[in-house]
C-alpha cells in the first residue's frame, strides 16, 4: 500500500479530512501523519528558520523535517493549507521545496476550502499514487522505438507517432465519438509515414476518453493528463530538470501545472467563464472576419491599450469588442485586446492560486496564437514563456514518450 | 456508537510532580470508591469515563486524595479512541503536546496552592512625565 | 459562574477555576458533542462543511475555512461566558488553537464582550507561576463577591 504522509493545517476544522482519506483510499493509498514530539517540534522549527505565528504551521514544519530526516516512512507527501491563509500559502511552498530538495518523494500541494470534495482530490491522489508506482517510467527522458500517443480531449483529439525521439506523424480533429475520432486521428498520423498500426511498439493514451480508447486498443499505458502533460511539456521544451510551470489555455477550460524535474506537484483546473478560454478568441476571430490562425499575428501588431475590453463575461466581452470596432478601433488593436483580456482572466482566476515558477511552458492549441502568448508574458510581468514545437500535441507526445519506457513489443 | 456511550464523560486525572500518591495508588483508590466508572491507568495518572454525575462525584473525591497535587481536565474523545490513537495513525494527538508543556509548571502551581497569597490585580500605571523627566535627568548626571 | 478560558483547552486554567466551584467553559466539552455523536459523518472531529458556515457568525466568508470552522466550536463558549481568563503566549497549542488568526479573533471577541476579564502571560519561572496562580485565585474571589452582591 502506498503511504501518503499528510502535512497540513486546518483540514479537520474545515471538515475535509474525511474527503482526503477517501480520495487516498480510492487509489489504494493510506494517509499517515508523521511523528513529531514536543522537543523535536521546537528543534525542527528553529532549524527551518521561518517564524510562523500559528503552531499548526510549526507542526507542519516538524512533520516535514521528520520525513526529510527519515524518521517517518512515507512514499509520497500531500501538503495542504486553507485557501486564503497567507501564512499557510507561504509555508506550503517552502515546505514543498524543502521536501523536494532533500528527498525524492513525489509531492502534491493543495489549498482547500470547506467545499473541497473528494472528487477534486482524486486526480491529485491518482497522480501521487501513479508517480510512486511508476517512478521509473516518469524518469524517462527519451523516446525510443516506434510509439503512438493519443490524447482524447473534451473538445479535440490528438494523435502523434514518434520514432527514435522524433515526432514523425500527427493527427488532430474535433472530438465526436471517442473511438471513431481516435481512429481518424491515428490514420492522419500514420498517413504522414509508411508505418501502420501493427508496426508500433507501444500505445499510450490520455485525456478524458483514455479509459474507453485504452481498453478498446489494448494500450500499454493509460494515464491521467496531469503527469502526461507535465512530462510532454518539459520534454518538448527541453526543461526536464528543475522547476517549470505548464499552462494550457484550452477551448473550454484551462490547466496550470507546476513541475519539479518533470514531475507535477500542483495544478489548478477549470475556468469560471468561457471569456477566459480559447472559445472567446475563436469568437473574436469570427467577428474580425479572420481565421483563428491569423488572430495571433494580427494581435502582435496591435496595442491592447487602445481598445477597451473590460468585460469578464463572454457575452459582454463580444459586445465590448463590437463597440470598440464601431468606435474606429483597428482590427489589430481589438485582436490584441482580446488576447490580453483572456490572459488577464487566466491570471486572476487561476495563476494566482499557484506558485508560479519560471520558465512558463505554454501548450495546447491556443499556444499557437502568438498574441496570446505575448499577453500572458505581459500580464506576468514579462516572464519567460516558452512555446515548444508540437505544443498543440502535448498530451499525445507525453503518452508516446512514456509508453516507450514500458518496453513492450506488440 | 450507542446512545448510552455518547452520554458519557471523560476526565483526565493528572498527578503533579510533587504528588504524595503514586499512580498505582491513585487507580486503586479510585476503584475503591465504588463509583460506576471505567478507569484506565496512563502515563500522567488516570483516565476515568462514566456518567456525568458519577464522573463529577469521583473528581471531587479524587481531589481530596491530594488537593494541591492532583489536577484534572475534561477530555473530548473517549479513552483509546482510534481516531486519536497514536498507534493507529502515527503522530500524537493535538492536545498531548499542550499537556506535556503544562505539566512542566505543575510543581510550581502546587506550591502556589499550598501557600496562597492575595495580590493586586491592578496593572501598574504609567509613571508621570515629571517622574520620568527626573529619572532621565538623574541618569544624565 | 461560567468562565471562558484561553487557551480553551488549558489544564491549569480549567483546574484552578473548578477548584473554586466555577464552571470552566472548556473546548473539550464542545469537541465531545461532536465526537460522540451517534452519526459521525466526518471523522475525526465530525466537523462538516456546516461548521465553517456557522463560523460566518464570527468571521466573513473571505476568512479561511479553518478559522471559521474553529470559531464554530469556540464561538459558542465565548457567547456563553460570564467572565474570562486569557493567558497569552502559551507555548504550545495545536489543533483547535493551532491557528494564530483564530486565536487573535477569539481573544478579541472575549475582550469585547465586556465581562470581567483577567489577562495573564504564560509563566516561565517559579515566581511568575506563583504570581499567576495567586492572580487567578484573587480574580475568582472577586467574582464570588460579585455573584453574591448581584444576588
Amino acid at each position: 500500500m502506498v503511504k501518503i504522509a499528510q502535512i497540513s493545517c486546518g483540514t479537520d476544522y474545515s471538515g475535509i479530512q474525511k474527503e482526503i482519506e477517501k480520495a487516498a483510499e480510492t487509489f489504494g493509498a493510506q494517509i499517515i501523519i508523521p511523528e513529531a514530539d514536543l522537543n523535536y517540534i521546537d528543534e525542527a522549527y528553529k532549524k527551518f528558520g521561518f517564524n510562523a505565528a500559528s503552531t499548526g504551521i510549526r507542526l507542519m514544519i516538524a512533520r516535514a523535517t521528520s520525513i526529510v530526516e527519515g524518521k517517518t516512512d512515507a512514499d509520497a507527501v500531500f501538503i495542504a493549507t486553507c485557501f486564503r491563509c497567507a501564512e499557510g500559502a507561504l509555508l506550503r511552498n517552502e515546505i514543498r521545496r524543502f521536501i523536494q530538495k532533500n528527498t525524492n518523494l513525489p509531492v502534491v500541494t493543495y489549498s482547500f476550502t470547506e467545499r473541497t470534495k473528494a472528487d477534486e482530490l482524486f486526480i491529485r491522489m491518482e497522480a501521487l499514487s501513479t508517480i510512486v508506482a511508476r517512478k521509473s517510467l516518469l524518469a524517462r527522458e527519451k523516446q525510443e522505438g516506434l510509439t503512438l500517443g493519443i490524447d482524447s480531449g473534451s473538445s479535440t483529439t490528438k494523435a502523434v507517432l514518434m520514432e527514435n525521439n522524433k515526432v514523425i506523424g500527427t493527427g488532430w480533429l474535433p472530438t465526436a465519438d471517442v473511438i471513431e475520432t481516435a481512429n481518424i486521428g491515428m490514420e492522419q498520423a500514420f498517413n504522414e509515414t509508411d508505418y501502420k498500426l501493427a508496426d508500433v511498439d507501444g500505445i499510450g493514451v490520455t485525456g478524458y476518453g483514455r479509459l474507453r480508447i485504452g481498453h478498446h486498443m489494448d494500450a500499454q499505458l493509460i494515464q491521467e493528463e496531469l503527469s502526461v502533460n507535465s512530462k510532454g511539456a518539459v520534454y518538448l521544451a527541453n526543461k526536464q530538470k528543475g522547476e517549470a510551470t505548464v499552462l494550457d489555455i484550452g477551448g473550454m477550460d484551462n490547466k496550470v501545472i507546476t513541475v519539479n524535474d518533470g514531475i507535477p506537484d500542483n495544478f489548478t483546473m477549470g475556468g469560471i467563464c468561457a471569456g477566459a478560454s480559447g472559445r472567446f478568441l475563436e469568437m473574436t476571430s469570427r467577428r474580425l472576419g479572420v481565421d483563428i490562425s491569423e488572430l495571433g499575428p494580427l494581435a502582435l501588431k496591435g496595442n491592447y491599450r487602445k481598445a477597451a475590453l473590460n468585460s469578464y463575461c463572454i457575452v459582454f466581452g463580444i459586445q465590448d469588442l463590437v463597440t470598440s470596432l464601431a468606435a474606429g478601433g483597428s482590427k489589430e488593436d481589438v485582436a490584441a485586446a482580446a488576447c490580453y483580456s483572456v490572459a488577464e482572466q487566466v491570471y486572476e482566476q487561476q495563476l494566482q492560486e499557484i506558485d508560479l515558477r519560471e520558465p512558463l511552458i505554454q501548450v495546447g492549441g491556443t499556444s499557437l496564437i502568438g498574441g496570446l502568448v505575448e499577453a500572458v508574458s505581459t500580464v506576468l510581468g514579462g516572464i519567460e514563456v516558452i512555446v515548444p514545437e508540437y505544443s498543440q500535441y502535448i498530451g499525445a507526445v507525453g503518452s508516446a514518450l512514456l509508453v516507450s519506457g514500458l518496453g513492450v513489443k506488440k | 456508537m450507542s446512545q448510552e456511550e455518547s452520554s458519557k464523560f471523560t476526565r483526565m486525572i493528572i498527578l503533579g510532580p510533587t504528588a504524595n500518591i503514586s499512580q498505582t495508588e491513585l487507580v486503586r483508590k479510585i476503584h475503591m470508591m465504588e463509583i460506576p466508572l471505567t478507569i484506565k491507568s496512563t502515563c500522567y495518572g488516570a483516565v476515568i469515563n462514566g456518567e456525568e454525575a458519577d464522573v463529577n462525584k469521583a473528581v471531587e473525591e479524587i481531589r481530596k486524595l491530594d488537593p494541591c497535587n492532583i489536577f484534572t481536565k475534561d477530555r473530548g474523545f473517549p479513552p483509546g479512541d482510534p481516531r486519536r490513537c497514536r498507534a493507529k495513525r502515527g503522530g500524537a494527538r493535538e492536545g498531548f503536546h499542550q499537556l506535556e508543556k503544562e505539566f512542566e509548571l505543575l510543581g510550581h502551581i502546587s506550591e502556589a496552592l499550598e501557600h496562597p497569597k492575595k495580590v493586586s490585580l491592578k496593572k501598574p500605571g504609567k509613571i508621570s512625565v515629571d517622574t520620568f523627566k527626573k529619572i532621565a535627568e538623574e541618569s544624565e548626571k | 459562574m461560567k468562565i471562558a478560558i484561553f487557551p480553551p483547552n488549558s489544564l491549569i486554567l480549567a483546574d484552578l477555576i473548578e477548584r473554586r466551584g466555577h464552571e470552566p467553559l472548556v473546548l473539550q466539552k464542545e469537541i465531545r458533542k461532536r465526537v460522540t455523536d451517534a452519526e459521525i459523518d466526518s471523522p475525526p472531529l465530525n466537523i462538516t462543511e456546516e461548521e465553517p458556515i456557522k463560523g460566518l457568525k464570527y468571521a466573513a466568508i473571505e476568512v479561511p475555512s479553518g478559522v471559521r470552522g474553529r470559531m464554530a466550536i469556540f464561538g459558542p463558549l465565548i457567547d456563553a461566558a460570564e467572565a474570562a481568563i486569557i493567558m497569552e503566549d502559551a507555548p504550545f497549542g495545536f489543533g483547535c488553537i493551532g491557528c494564530a488568526r483564530t486565536n487573535e479573533l477569539s481573544m478579541f471577541c472575549l475582550r469585547k464582550r465586556g465581562i470581567p476579564l483577567l489577562e495573564l502571560h504564560y509563566p516561565t519561572t517559579k515566581e511568575e507561576t506563583m504570581e499567576v496562580v495567586n492572580k487567578i485565585n484573587t480574580f475568582l474571589d472577586k467574582l464570588e463577591k460579585l455573584e453574591v452582591s448581584n444576588g
